[in-house]
C-alpha cells in the first residue's frame, strides 16, 4: 500500500516542490526608478551640453606684478570692489629704503644746480675788483718810471740796460691788467651755459629715478581692474607669490549677471543655431530650471578637459563655447556651479 | 483495463524502481546541467540585470559584450541627451582594479584582488545596489565611500562577520567601505565595488577615455528600440534595450568559450542515459510481460487498448520519474543558496518545461519500441 501510493505521492510532492522553487527563485529584479531623478529633457528635441556658471565678466585671475612676501590684505571674499581699490599689497620695506636714497640723490643734484646759478658769489667781485685796481696803478707806475728813463736815457743819465727793462715793465703791467679784467669779467658773467645745462639733466634723471620707485612701490599694490565681486581669495599676509603666480590669488567678477558657458560638442555644432531657446538644470536632488538668454558664441572651437579630478587633465574632444545670460536671480546659483543646458533643437 | 496495467507496472518492484529511477535520473540530469548552464550565462550579464533603472545601454560600437568595454567621451553622455525621444541619460562606469587590503591582513600583509569597479552618476545615482545587508545607497556621497557586494566582501575579508568602516586602497588611494549590498554576481568571481562616478575616475587606472555606459531611460510612450534606434542614426553610437545586450552578451560567450559546448554534452548524455535506462528497462518489462499481453489479446482485447495500456504504463513511470527527477534539482539549488558560490544559481520555469518535453520523449520512445513487439504478437504465444 505505501509503496503503491507513496512513490507517486513523493513525486507528487517533489514536483511541487520544484514548481514552487521555479516561481519564488526564478523573478527578475523588477523595474525601478532612479535614486534621485536624473535631470530630463525639457525639450522634445534638445541640444544638450555641460555647461559652467560664470560672471558676466568671466572670471577674472588677479595676478600680482612682482612677486614678493604678502604684507596686507584688504579685500575679501564676497566684497564688492571698485575699479582701481587696493586688494592687497606685497612687503615694501626695501623699496621705501631706495625712495629715500633717490630722494636724496634728487636734492644734491637741485642744490648744485642752485649753486651753480647763484653765481658770482657777490663776495668774490670787490676782490677782483681789487685786483683790477691793482694793476692799473701797476701800469701808471710804470708808465712814470718810464717815462723817467726815457728822459734820463737821452741825457745819458740813465744806462740802455734800464731803458729797456723799465720799457718791458710797462708791457707786463699792462698784460696783467687785461689778465685781471678779464678775470672780472668772467667772475661777473656768473656759471657757464654748458655746466648749467648739465647740472639740470642730473636733476632731471634724479627726479625720474624718484618717480621710478615711487611707480615700483605702486605696482606691489594689486587693484581691481573692474567693478565686481570678490569670488575666490587665495593670498594671506605672509604668503610668497611668485611669477607667474601658482594660482589665481584672487578672483573677481562682475555677478550682477551669471552666464552659463556650455560646450557644444564638435559634432553638433551643424544642430547649433543662435536664437535656439535654452534652459539650465542644476544637479542632483532639488532640481533647478532656470531658463537662459542668448549672449554670444565663442568664434574658437576649444579642445575640452574631462574633469577627472587627476593633475594631468586629459583631453577629450572639442567643443563650441557658447555664452548664455541667466534671466532670473537665484541665490541657489553659485559661479562654478556645473548644469545641464538643453537647447530647443525642435525649430 | 488501466488497473491492470498498473498492477502489471507495480507487480515487479525492482524493474518499477529501475524504470522510475532510470527516467528520474535523465531528468535531474538534464534539468540541472541545464539550470547551472543558463545560471552561469545569467551571471555573464548580471552587470546589466543588477542596473535596475533606465532600458538602453549606449556603447562604444565596437563593444561586444558587458563586460569588456573601451570609454566614450564624455561629450557623448550630451549628445545622447540631445536625441529625440531620451527622457534622460546618465553616466555608468565598469572598470576592473586592483583593490589591496591593510596591511596584517590573513596573509601577514597587504593581500588584493581584482575587482570590479562600478561608477554611478554622482547627482541620480542610477545603477545603484536597492539590496542593502548593511548601510544605505546615499552614503556614497561620504568622502572616499564605496559599497561592496556579499560575495566580494566573503573573498575580500573571507570568515569575518559583516563589518562596515573597514578601508582598502585602491590605484594609490583610501576607499572606505560604507555599505554591503547584494547583487547578482559576475562571470568572474570577483567582488564588486559601486562609488560615485567621479571617484571611480580617480580610482580607476589613467586612460584617456573612462566613461563605459550611458544608460537611457526612453521617454513614456516611446518603445526603448526604437529610441535605441534614433540614438545609434544619431550619435553614431551603439544603443541596445538591456534586453538585446543582453543576448549580445550571452551570445558572446557561446561562441567564445567551452561553456556551452560542454553543458550541451552533459545535457546529451543525460538524454541519452536517460533512454538507455528507462527505455531498455521498459523494453525489457514489455518482453516480459509479453505473456500477459498475449492472454489478454487470446481474451480477445484489441491492439488499441494494449497499447493504451502500455502508454499508461509510459505516462505513470514518465511523471513519478520526471517528479522526482526536477524535486531533486530544486532540491540540490535550494540547499546551496547559502554557499556564496553558487548564490543565485536556480532553475527557470522552461527548464522545467523542456525537461517534461525530453522525459516525454524518452518514456514514447522507449514504450514504442515496447509497442511494436506487442502488435505483432501471436496470442498463440501464451499457449506454449
Amino acid at each position: 500500500m505505501l509503496f503503491r501510493y507513496g512513490l507517486p505521492l513523493l513525486a507528487f510532492a517533489s514536483m511541487m516542490f520544484a514548481l514552487r522553487h521555479v516561481v519564488i527563485a526564478d523573478q527578475e529584479p523588477p523595474k525601478q526608478p532612479p535614486p534621485v531623478e536624473p535631470s530630463r529633457t525639457p525639450f522634445k528635441s534638445a541640444l544638450a551640453g555641460g555647461g559652467v556658471i560664470e560672471p558676466k565678466s568671466e572670471n577674472i585671475a588677479i595676478g600680482s606684478h612682482l612677486p614678493g612676501v604678502v604684507a596686507e590684505v584688504f579685500a575679501n571674499v564676497n566684497d564688492e570692489v571698485e575699479a582701481g581699490q587696493k586688494l592687497f599689497r606685497l612687503d615694501n620695506r626695501q623699496l621705501l629704503a631706495e625712495l629715500e636714497v633717490r630722494q636724496a640723490m634728487l636734492e644734491s643734484s637741485r642744490s648744485s644746480l642752485e649753486k651753480l646759478r647763484s653765481q658770482p658769489r657777490p663776495e668774490e667781485i670787490p676782490i677782483t675788483e681789487a685786483t683790477v685796481q691793482e694793476a692799473r696803478v701797476m701800469v701808471e707806475d710804470t708808465k712814470a718810471q718810464f717815462a723817467r728813463a726815457e728822459r734820463g736815457h737821452s741825457s745819458g743819465a740813465v744806462s740802455e740796460e734800464e731803458y729797456v727793462r723799465q720799457k718791458y715793465a710797462v708791457a707786463t703791467a699792462n698784460a696783467k691788467l687785461t689778465k685781471a679784467e678779464a678775470e672780472l669779467r668772467l667772475l661777473r658773467s656768473g656759471a657757464w651755459k654748458s655746466d648749467l645745462s648739465v647740472a639740470e639733466a642730473q636733476v632731471k634723471q634724479a627726479q625720474a629715478q624718484v618717480l621710478q620707485t615711487e611707480t615700483e612701490l605702486k605696482r606691489l599694490e594689486v587693484t581691481a581692474p573692474v567693478k565686481g565681486r570678490v569670488l575666490q581669495k587665495n593670498v594671506r599676509p605672509g604668503e610668497y607669490v611668485g611669477i607667474p603666480p601658482g594660482q589665481a590669488l584672487m578672483v573677481i567678477g562682475d555677478v550682477s549677471t551669471l552666464h552659463v558657458r556650455m560646450d557644444v560638442d564638435e559634432n553638433d555644432i551643424s544642430r547649433f543655431k543662435k536664437d535656439l531657446v535654452g534652459k539650465a538644470i542644476t544637479r542632483g536632488a532639488n532640481k533647478r530650471e532656470v531658463s537662459l538668454k542668448f549672449v554670444r558664441v565663442e568664434p574658437y572651437v576649444v579642445a575640452k578637459k574631462s574633469l577627472t579630478g587627476s593633475g594631468t587633465e586629459r583631453v577629450d574632444t572639442r567643443v563650441l563655447n557658447v555664452i548664455y545670460a541667466i534671466e532670473t536671480k537665484d541665490p541657489n546659483l553659485y559661479v562654478g556651479q556645473q548644469v545641464d543646458v538643453y537647447l530647443d533643437a525642435a525649430k | 483495463m488501466v488497473w491492470i496495467a498498473l498492477k502489471m507496472l507495480t507487480g515487479d518492484r525492482t524493474k518499477y524502481m529501475g524504470i522510475v529511477f532510470g527516467v528520474a535520473f535523465a531528468s535531474m540530469l538534464i534539468s540541472h546541467q541545464v539550470s547551472i548552464f543558463l545560471s552561469i550565462m545569467a551571471r555573464c550579464t548580471s552587470l546589466i540585470r543588477n542596473v535596475q533603472e533606465g532600458e538602453i545601454f549606449v556603447m562604444d560600437p565596437t563593444v561586444r559584450q558587458a563586460d569588456e568595454v573601451i570609454g566614450l567621451s564624455d561629450d557623448d553622455l550630451h549628445r545622447v541627451r540631445g536625441v529625440d525621444g531620451v527622457a534622460w541619460a546618465v553616466k555608468f562606469y565598469r572598470g576592473t582594479v586592483r583593490a589591496r587590503l591593510p596591511e596584517g591582513g590573513p596573509k601577514g600583509h597587504g593581500d588584493f584582488r581584482s575587482v570590479v569597479l562600478l561608477g554611478l552618476d554622482d547627482a541620480s545615482l542610477v545603477g545603484a545596489p536597492r539590496k542593502m545587508l548593511m548601510g544605505s545607497v546615499e552614503d556614497l556621497r561620504k568622502p572616499d565611500a564605496v559599497i561592496i557586494d556579499e560575495a566580494g566582501y566573503f573573498y575580500l575579508f573571507p570568515g569575518q562577520p559583516h563589518q562596515i568602516g573597514q578601508t582598502i586602497e585602491m590605484t594609490d588611494r583610501r576607499a572606505e567601505i560604507v555599505g554591503i549590498c547584494e547583487v547578482g554576481q559576475p562571470f568572474q568571481s570577483m567582488p564588486i565595488f559601486y562609488t560615485k562616478y567621479s571617484r571611480a575616475m580617480q580610482f580607476s587606472p589613467p586612460e584617456r577615455r573612462l566613461l563605459s555606459y550611458i544608460i537611457v531611460e526612453p521617454e513614456s510612450g516611446v518603445p526603448a528600440p526604437v529610441v535605441a534606434q534614433r540614438i545609434m542614426n544619431d550619435t553614431g553610437l551603439q544603443a541596445l534595450t538591456k534586453e538585446t545586450f543582453r543576448w549580445n552578451t550571452i551570445q558572446f560567450y557561446v561562441q567564445n568559450t567551452g561553456i556551452p559546448f560542454n553543458f550541451g554534452i552533459t545535457v546529451v548524455l543525460g538524454f541519452v542515459v536517460g533512454i538507455a535506462i528507462a527505455g531498455q528497462t521498459f523494453y525489457l518489462f514489455t518482453i516480459e510481460n509479453l505473456k500477459q499481453f498475449g492472454a489478454l489479446k487470446a481474451m480477445g482485447t484489441s491492439n488499441l487498448r494494449i497499447v493504451g495500456m502500455i502508454l499508461v504504463q509510459a505516462l505513470v513511470v514518465g511523471l513519478i520519474g520526471y517528479g522526482l527527477g526536477v524535486g531533486g534539482t530544486a532540491l540540490f539549488f535550494t540547499l546551496t543558496q547559502g554557499a556564496i558560490p553558487l548564490k543565485g544559481f536556480h532553475m527557470l520555469w522552461q527548464v522545467m518545461a523542456g525537461t517534461a518535453a525530453a522525459v516525454s520523449i524518452i518514456v514514447v520512445l522507449a514504450s514504442l519500441l515496447s509497442i511494436r513487439k506487442v502488435l505483432v504478437l501471436e496470442p498463440a504465444v501464451v499457449f506454449r
